[in-house]
């Protein structure tokens, strides 16, 4: 990850979900298992379940460019996997025209599409659930209460130090000539100096917390248990993902 | 290097999801035991601070390649292992979750093979053991160097081992570890240098930052010892093994004429059998296909033999997890009947 790559940590859109924040993470799962359990060789069985991100981009006029991309930064390990089975695997699978189509084009195929099918259902959906919801979210499906709220914090300060750390970054660059100071040497003193920064950053955030009544834990808003329309969701997805299982 | 989902199926990403759930909660009930509000707030600005510093690249000597830092030594010298164990995941789950990195499913093997192995093995059996508490730079760079480097090829092979169960790609076990083991190798290094580094600015200009790090006991290090042994006998010397039969082996042949008896015709033992054949997934301590492959063909000259070193490696580990798990009960059972 590079200065020019950085993560955009800002606060997508919020999208009114049919079903409360945590059913549509337990969906989600649900129907990453199903996709993952699709057999090697069997391509309509993904794209069929294609359908499911493609709905919810659609619906949620969730922008495609940036789920792309995202899609590319993640895909040189998966790509070369696959680039693995389209050379090893080179039985005949099926034949169309004069094309030999190999058991390796087939599988090589599953795997990119079952990433792509997987990670854009992923993005697409958080990228309607803000942050705080997705704290919430994660509570009503029992996550303990210390590892949320580490999460809210990592995710909060990450805008802050990814800011610093590339400021920091920049004048180091201006600074070296000819590739000179860029080695790890110095970027450990860099690195070391930012985290001495870091925690006396953190002291001063806990002086202002415990001013503010903070007690170990950063509750915003109590967990929902699942409403009966939530339950319902979940079965008929149940019921839904089955049949896409047994149809394609 | 993340794992991804399409490479996993819902078996091994389901099996390594238990584990990681398993030790975030285990972890988060060892931390809420503390109650430090100061801490809590540390780790989530450490949690950042990873995020952060990976984006402060540096040039790889000699290669004219750039890296990054992992960080997850460097946070479990800081933070301790279960500390750092939760913010390492947290930070996974924010890379899985928000920027794609791997996927759902994998996020289970991911903080598998990033947060758990150095925080729970690097750090404690080998960072731990060489550096401890010393000021030396020399054990600090050792400690870094090899703690670093264990974990990442650790990882390496975890991926390996998972792509390997999932049986999606086709890549072979030898083939596959032959190409991710050196690269990482060199991975490691260069994390650990940088790791050096950090903690070496670190207990100049804020000493006390490094304070939490415990002088480990005689008995851990002999445990390390062993254990390193156990790896190297299990991992390597399994390879010279020798192929003859074994005593009862041998007797069996001078009795019956056959190493082994022939089953019975009994349905239990059937499927007994069958139920063994199927579960047993290094079926003659090599890989299913392979010692097949090996029978049919009978040619296998090279004494280096992956499946042999995978067995012993697994052995050695079960054989770790029995014992201590029998040690534990008893200890338990013995502390219960002492208060009763």
């Amino acid at each position: 990850m590079t200065w020019r790559q950085r993560p955009d940590f800002s606060e997508p859109p919020s999208c009114p979900l049919p079903v409360s924040d945590s059913t549509a993470l337990l969906l989600l799962a649900m129907f990453v298992l199903f996709v993952l359990s699709v057999p090697k060789y069997d391509l309509a069985g993904v794209i069929a379940f294609a359908a499911i991100p493609s709905l919810l981009v659609t619906a949620a006029g969730i922008p495609f460019a940036p789920i792309m991309k995202r899609l590319f930064i993640a895909s040189p390990f998966i790509l070369f996997m696959a680039a693995g089975n389209l050379l090893l695997d080179r039985a005949p699978f099926h034949s169309l025209f004069d094309l030999t189509i190999t058991g390796g084009m087939i599988s090589a195929a599953v795997i990119v599409t079952k990433t792509m099918v997987t990670l854009t259902a992923l993005l697409s959906l958080l990228s309607c659930i803000p942050f705080h919801r997705f704290g919430t979210a994660l509570r009503s499906i029992g996550v303990p209460e210390v590892f949320v709220t580490q999460l809210l914090l990592v995710y909060r300060y990450s805008f802050l130090l990814t800011e610093e750390a590339g400021m920091m970054q920049k004048a180091r660059d201006l600074r070296s000539f000819g590739g000179k100071g860029n080695g790890p040497i110095v970027t450990a003193r860099l690195i070391g100096s930012l985290l001495i920064r870091t925690t006396s950053r953190a002291e001063r955030i806990y002086m202002a917390m415990c001013a503010r009544g903070f007690t170990a834990a950063l509750q915003s808003r109590p967990a929902a248990p699942l409403t009966i329309r939530d339950k319902a969701a979940l079965a008929l997805s149940l019921i839904m993902f089955i049949c896409l299982r047994l149809i394609f | 290097m993340h794992m991804a989902d399409a490479l996993l199926s819902p078996v091994v990403g389901g099996a390594f999801w238990a584990v990681s759930a398993g030790m975030i909660g285990w972890s988060a009930k060892k931390i809420s035991n503390e109650a430090d509000g100061s801490k809590t707030v540390l780790m989530g600005v450490l949690g950042a601070f990873v995020f952060a510093a990976q984006m402060i690249n540096f040039t790889i000597p000699g290669t004219g390649s750039s890296g990054h830092l992992g960080g997850g030594l460097l946070l479990t010298v800081l933070l301790g292992p279960w500390r750092a164990f939760i913010t390492l995941a947290s930070v996974l789950v924010i890379q899985a979750l928000f920027f794609a990195d791997g996927g759902l499913l994998a996020l289970g093997c991911n903080i598998f093979n990033m947060a758990f192995l150095p925080s729970f093995i690097a750090w404690p059996f080998i960072y731990r053991t060489i550096a401890g508490v010393s000021s030396s730079q020399a054990r600090i760079a050792a400690g870094s160097i090899s703690a670093a480097t264990a974990g990442l090829l650790m990882g390496a092979m975890s991926v390996v081992l998972q792509t390997t169960l999932s049986a999606i790609s086709d890549l072979p076990f030898s083939t596959f570890i032959l190409f991710m083991l050196p690269i990482h190798l060199a991975i490691g290094i260069v994390e650990g240098v940088v790791t050096w580094g950090v903690l070496t600015f670190v207990a100049r200009n804020e000493p006390a930052l490094l304070a939490g790090s415990a002088k480990p006991s005689r008995i851990r290090m002999v445990a390390t010892g062993l254990v390193i042994l156990a790896m190297a006998t299990g991992g390597v010397l399994s390879w010279f093994a020798s192929s003859y039969p074994d005593g009862l082996e041998w007797s069996m042949a001078k009795t019956s004429g056959k190493e082994e008896l022939s089953s019975t015709e009994e349905p239990l033992h059937a499927i007994l059998a069958s139920a063994q054949e199927r579960l047993a997934f290094l079926p003659d301590y090599d890989f299913r296909n392979k010692s097949k492959m090996t029978e049919e063909t009978n040619a296998s000259p090279s004494p280096v033999n992956v499946g042999t070193s995978l067995s012993g490696l697994l052995g050695s580990f079960l054989v770790l997890l029995l014992a201590g798990s029998t040690g534990f009960l008893l200890r338990k059972r013995a502390a219960e009947t002492a208060h009763s």
